[in-house]
């Protein structure tokens, strides 16, 4: 556990410095999650004037309530895009030939893709977490069962986003062409977890893609106990289920690991960019 | 103790090692040699844990590296040349900081030891800059430096002078010998076989994968078959000189501006000029090079397998 927590704060200095270190910074972190929030509110406002919109999608009738929904769907959106922008930074280890050198140390592989994911995660998600906690305490949209559950809210956001992270960065380290998951996880994943819009809008068929995304069961948590003052027993299906997911994202990432580094030994691919 | 036997390395149907025995003794440097391709950074990378060999057994200190990874790589580190290897936005005492954390070096030693490695390479006053804002050879000096980071047993050098000046590579050797002396294993690959000469007690010729020859440096130079090569410089080379040289030796060769050139066993300088004199002659030089392990190096390479065996 002391060579694991060394490791965390080894990969936050480098995460740091290579990325969050820049005042310029502050544009991925706030102003850009505030452009698409405001961007998927003015364009979904004009809903609350559809006759019998109040019946089908009755928070879409509510404004505040909109603003909400939406703004819970940015920052989770936030913290998983976070780490699909990590995983695409720790490519970059191949050109400077820092990937191997991770791989020479004897540092445990999942303990260092954890650490990278987290210390990315952390670092960027804080402000617009911050700002978004700000909005609801001064909009008064928030419908908590308890404190607690506030609690519950991270931590179904936080740990589904780093096994999420972990596994990205396994795919990513061992591919050089894994590149192509960083669009492939940018709007459509903002698209089929229900980031802007509530999931029973969507096709089955996305739905069900969208299902597999941990996003998407983090949002449920969120919203639930968020904006419909849901506690941990009603949202225990929820919440087991996300629980499962993110075991089984870490449970993959160790089989990535694993199997990426015997075949990196094999072919030698690792020190190839 | 490092210790090869019968190591082969396949890359799908090329053969990058082939059946390869090799020992590396701790208090010695050991040198690795070959032309570009002959299998030089794919041995230390089996070695260092990056690649598992296709066949044959690698040992580490009694530790095998298929079996124990992770103890292996406790013990040992590998520099490589170039200034690449390093974080270019962290400053020189934070990448070794860092690297330090991935091998649990205890805080209390790693701090000291930080400090001792960038004065060892120079890099004190500039500890504290980022390595963007280093020079190529500050980057290489802090490479060096970090392969050091976690005190190895064995450091394994892939060409580690290679973009150095000259008095920071000369600095390098000194540290290289210095370990060496405080009972480190040391395995050197490298092009500047002076810098091999110099610190090698012993040195493995390898090409395309297969061994060639080992021994110490003037061992290879007596295995390669390498002679001493005469130059004498006439003042004008007439017929009747070239005539008596060639009669002299027929292997002789005649270079650019009249310098007959003989390379051969023995010695043949006194003979050569005295036959050049008598056939009236004038000497404007007269030079003897031993041959270096360059020539070795090239003669073992060019020579048949067969033969070397």
């Amino acid at each position: 556990m002391r060579h694991a927590a060394r490791i965390f704060r080894a990969e936050a200095l480098k995460q740091h410095r290579r990325v969050f270190g820049s005042k310029l910074v502050v544009f991925s972190m706030l102003i850009w999650p505030l452009l698409t929030l405001a961007q998927s509110y003015y364009t979904l406002r004009p809903l609350a004037a559809t006759p019998g919109i109040a019946e089908r999608w009755p928070l879409a009738a509510d404004p505040e309530r909109l603003l909400a929904f939406l703004a819970t769907g940015a920052l989770g959106f936030t913290f998983f895009f976070s780490l699909v922008q990590s995983a695409w930074h720790f490519t970059f280890e191949r050109q400077t030939g820092t990937l191997e050198l991770l791989f020479l140390s004897p540092a445990n592989r999942l303990v260092v893709v954890v650490a990278n994911g987290f210390g990315a995660l952390v670092q960027n998600v804080w402000l617009f977490a911050c700002f978004a906690v700000a909005g609801f305490t001064l909009f008064d949209v928030a419908r908590v069962a308890h404190l607690g559950m506030y609690a519950v809210v991270f931590l179904a956001l936080l740990v589904p986003a780093v096994a999420w992270g972990a596994l990205l960065n396994s795919l990513l380290i061992f591919s050089r062409d894994a590149a192509f998951l960083y669009t492939l996880l940018d709007d459509p994943m903002w698209f089929a977890a229900g980031v802007r819009l509530p999931t029973f809008a969507l096709p089955g068929w996305l739905r069900a893609a969208g299902s597999v995304l941990p996003l998407t069961g983090s949002l449920v948590v969120v919203r639930g106990a968020l904006l419909d003052g849901r506690g941990v027993g009603e949202l225990a299906g929820e919440l087991a289920a996300l629980a499962v997911l993110s075991a089984v994202l870490l449970l993959t990432a160790v089989a990535a690991l694993r199997l990426g580094e015997a075949r990196a030994r094999r072919t030698g691919q690792l020190g190839l960019f | 103790m490092i210790e090869t036997v019968h190591l082969r390395k396949e890359f799908g149907t090329k053969v990058a090692v082939h059946d390869l025995n090799l020992t590396v003794p701790l208090g010695r440097v050991t040198g690795l040699l070959g032309l570009n391709g002959a299998g030089k950074t794919t041995t230390i990378k089996i070695l260092a844990t990056l690649l598992r060999q296709t066949s044959g057994t690698v040992s580490v200190g009694g530790l095998d590296p298929v079996r124990q990874p992770r103890a292996v790589r406790r013990r040992i580190n590998l520099i490589a040349g170039g200034e690449r290897m390093v974080y270019a936005r962290m400053t020189g005492r934070e990448n070794l900081w860092y690297f330090g954390q991935l091998y649990d070096v205890p805080g209390r030693v790693l701090r000291p030891r930080v400090a001792e490695l960038l004065d060892l390479v120079g890099l004190a006053e500039a500890a504290d800059t980022r390595v963007e804002r280093y020079s190529r050879g500050m980057a290489q000096r802090l490479s060096i430096a970090r392969g050091l980071v976690n005190d190895p047993d064995y450091l394994l050098l892939d060409e580690p002078t290679l973009g150095l000046d000259a008095p920071i590579a000369r600095d390098l050797r000194r540290v290289v010998a210095a370990l060496a002396e405080r009972g480190k294993g040391v395995l050197l690959t490298s092009h500047y076989l002076a810098e091999v000469e110099q610190l090698c007690a012993h040195v493995y010729v390898i090409g395309d994968g297969r061994h060639l020859a080992e021994g110490t440096p003037a061992e290879l130079v007596a295995q390669s078959g390498c002679h001493r090569t005469v130059r004498v410089a006439v003042v004008e080379l007439t017929p009747r000189v070239e005539a008596a040289a060639r009669a002299f030796a027929p292997a002789v060769r005649i270079a650019p501006g009249g310098v007959v050139e003989l390379s051969g066993p023995g010695d043949v300088a006194g003979a050569l000029t005295s036959t050049i004199i008598e056939a009236g002659g004038a000497l404007k030089g007269l030079e003897i090079a031993e041959p270096t392990l360059e020539d070795a190096i090239l003669a073992l390479n060019d020579r048949p397998a067969a033969v070397i065996a």
